[in-house]
């Protein structure tokens, strides 16, 4: 019942905002929308999203198609069939498609319709759909995946942290001790892979540094970003073994569940594997927020729900696409819900549930509180190109894995971090001038 | 009957049906691909943006100017040619094994094409296992037989981080691309070897000649052609490749295995500026077309004499 009248509401409001989209059922007969998204994380979504998916597709006289693929493969499939004119209706990737944005829709219509309906978003989901070089918004992001810390709770409470670390000296002193007294390092990586990219941004972000300003000029050679960069290196050479150079995606989770490491930086997914087979070892993960430093606590976003609408959509199968996200916006309780609080919505409203979720886990955490913490996620949350936005050249500077290999030379004592520090700095700097000159970011002046 | 045939008669008509698909896979699979990726380097296309405005060299260029590029050119080049080495030794002692007779040789040889055989993702899906920074079989080999722990011979650690430290990193991928192609190369070789007339190895054997002269003087001179073609597909399709480090490293630890195929991955596809990864993976074309050259030539001599 709620479903139908949300669905209703959305339905209602757009037809008042005029925005050009077709009310329920109007569409031409044989009207069919397909969608290209991830494998999730979580396969209980998958199942929900696909039923649900079917019969939005039933009552809006709509034929829908879903396909689910590895998340690695969602950007070059998305190029490839951009390249071609031809493909998937809506596609939905994880990290900001802003070098995509020639190629996209301009979904400004659905952002304000959104924004009218449910109110502001979350910072970190607005600067992954909006270019403001180009004032377009060449997405829709309909939700984020909060990446706070995860600690082993008896290892920390021995070192003297019950709660976990607060702050990255935390994370070096217990880290260390910990280490020391147990040969189980902390879990920060320094690797080519994402979470590693985002681990180093994180520290970087709270020393006070960032790769650009909030105008995307490149600022990442300063003090603060240097210093962090010792600090890490630090970190790496008195609590962590040599494993993180050389970690994929999954190793952090792999370590935490399997008990060794003290502490990674993740989503709720290591947990939630744990979760499934071992109770009592779950009860032991800890959540932390982001760890402070000398300027703050930060802590990246860990992944995006994206949708981006390719230019070749036209006609009907354009109207119906958005249609279905914003319907699906509208929805996001069951979104949140079925991905085991995986999803976390960019419009809060659209979750009135989550707050009593993150105190009583419906998915039966022991205790029951333990996402407590995530209450403030968005006062920590940001995205890749913090501060400024997320543009192709923050994207590019993601995919080249510039950031922890930077940190990665330090902590192996190739360089000194003024060293490593300067000659990132010079290779985004080349980047950024390649997608300035295509006149996608802006700044340089 | 005679209507039929008449026109599978004309030589050169069944030669023109024969090459036809082979040119055309040719032009449509590889030849428009090049053609298009070479557009490519010589515009500023993006993953959204593929309208063809000409740039001139510029992202040549910058490619140059990029040292990141230049170190992974560099272990592009060093990989393969390291690899090449154990690759042709390995190959030569195995197709003279294989081209013996000995009992159970066929199930020797199923087994031993099995790594070619195997799709290259999920065969390094298995390395990576192997090789994993924590949880590595081959480390707990080592841990228990006292080569790894305290006091370990080789580390005090109870792992060796084959794909975390630079060295052991850059060990691995060489390892595992032998592994991954010595089997064509010994193949192709094998092929070389038994069609070595039976008169001349026989005339050998009546004239005293024992083995290792039979192999120096006889055998490796007339396989020496066929030798070379298995070195140039070996080293192209390893030059190209960015599948294996893909899955096992991504390029890490920091960029020591990372090579041109992934770095054009990278920038291309992952990061949107398909101009520049397209000019990065042509930047191996010269060298690789100069190679093939001087290769072919090398067996055609070969072949003459």
């Amino acid at each position: 019942m709620k479903q139908a009248i949300r669905l209703l509401m959305v339905v209602t409001i757009v037809a008042v905002l005029g925005i050009g989209i077709a009310a329920q059922g109007d569409y031409a007969e044989g009207t069919e929308i397909s969608l290209l998204q991830w494998s999730h994380f979580v396969p209980r979504y998958d199942e929900w999203f696909d039923g649900y998916a079917a019969e939005w597709g039933e009552a809006n006289g709509v034929g829908v198609t879903v396909d689910h693929v590895n998340f690695t493969e969602l950007f070059s499939t998305l190029a490839a069939e951009i390249d071609a004119g031809d493909g998937h209706t809506i596609v939905e990737v994880l990290f900001s498609p802003a070098s995509f944005i020639d190629g996209l829709h301009d979904l400004g219509d659905i952002n304000a319709a959104a924004a009218e309906m449910w109110g502001e978003r979350a910072s970190t989901c607005q600067a992954a759909s909006y270019l403001p070089v180009a004032d377009t918004y060449y997405a829709y992001t309909h939700g984020y995946v909060p990446d706070p810390g995860d600690y082993d709770i008896a290892l920390w409470t021995d070192a003297g942290y019950p709660e976990g670390p607060k702050t990255w000296d935390d994370l070096l002193e217990g880290g260390r001790a910990i280490f020391e007294a147990t040969g189980i390092p902390v879990g920060i990586g320094m690797s080519p892979e994402l979470d590693s990219r985002m681990a180093n941004r994180a520290a970087i972000w709270s020393f006070g540094g960032s790769v650009q300003d909030e105008d995307e000029n490149v600022v990442l050679n300063s003090e603060e970003t240097i210093a962090a960069v010792k600090y890490l290196a630090q970190l790496q050479n008195e609590a962590m073994t040599d494993e993180v150079f050389g970690w994929t995606a999954a190793s952090n989770n792999q370590g935490l569940i399997a008990g060794e490491l003290s502490y990674i930086l993740n989503s709720n997914s290591a947990y939630r594997s744990l979760q499934k087979i071992d109770e009592e070892a779950a009860a032991n993960i800890g959540f932390t927020s982001a760890l402070a430093g000398p300027a703050g606590a930060w802590a990246s976003s860990h992944v995006w729900q994206i949708y981006v609408i390719p230019e070749y959509v036209e006609g009907d199968e354009l109207a119906a696409a958005k249609q279905f996200i914003l319907d699906h916006s509208a929805n996001y309780s069951e979104a949140t819900y079925y991905s085991e609080l995986y999803n976390f919505p960019c419009h809060a409203s659209t979750v009135p549930e989550l707050d009593g979720w993150l105190e009583e886990d419906p998915w039966g955490s022991m205790p029951p509180n333990k996402f407590e913490v995530l209450k403030t996620v968005n006062d920590w949350s940001v995205h890749l190109g913090f501060p400024g936005v997320t543009n192709p050249a923050i994207s590019q500077v993601f995919a080249e894995s510039i950031i922890p290999n930077m940190t990665a030379k330090v902590a192996l004592g190739e360089l000194s971090a003024e060293e490593a520090v300067a000659q990132a700095h010079e290779r985004v700097e080349e980047i950024f001038n390649e997608w300035r000159a295509r006149g996608l970011v802006g700044g340089g002046m | 009957m005679a209507r039929l045939s008449y026109p599978l008669d004309n030589r050169r008509l069944v030669g023109i049906m024969f090459l036809t698909p082979a040119l055309l896979y040719i032009l449509l699979l590889v030849g428009f691909p090049f053609l298009l990726a070479i557009a490519f380097g010589f515009s500023d296309v993006t993953v959204g943006n593929t309208d063809l405005n000409f740039v001139g060299l510029r992202n040549y260029f910058a490619v140059w100017e990029n040292d990141i590029f230049r170190q992974v050119f560099e272990t592009t080049i060093r990989f393969t040619l390291v690899s090449q080495i154990f690759i042709l030794i390995f190959a030569n002692i195995l197709a003279i094994i294989f081209t013996q007779d000995f009992t159970g040789k066929w199930f020797a040889r199923f087994i031993f094409i099995l790594p070619w055989a195997t799709p290259v993702s999920l065969a390094m899906i298995g390395w990576l296992w192997m090789l994993d920074t924590k949880y590595s079989p081959i480390d707990y080999l080592l841990l228990q037989t006292g080569f790894l722990g305290p006091n370990g011979i080789l580390s005090n650690s109870r792992n060796l981080f084959w794909l975390a430290t630079p060295d052991l990193s850059q060990i691995s991928v060489i390892f595992v691309q032998v592994w991954r192609m010595t089997p064509l190369a010994t193949v192709i070789l094998m092929a070389g070897l038994s069609s070595i007339p039976t008169d001349i190895l026989d005339q050998a054997e009546v004239d005293g000649s024992r083995f290792m002269r039979t192999l120096l003087q006889i055998k490796l001179p007339l396989i020496l052609p066929i030798m070379v073609i298995a070195l140039l597909f070996s080293m192209i399709t390893m030059f190209g490749d960015m599948t294996v480090v893909y899955v096992l490293t991504r390029g890490g630890p920091v960029d020591y295995t990372r090579v041109l195929g992934l770095y054009s991955f990278q920038v291309g596809i992952e990061g949107g500026n398909l101009a520049q990864g397209a000019a990065i993976s042509l930047f191996a074309f010269p060298l690789l077309l100069a190679m093939a050259i001087f290769m072919l030539r090398t067996a055609s001599r070969a072949e003459v004499q």
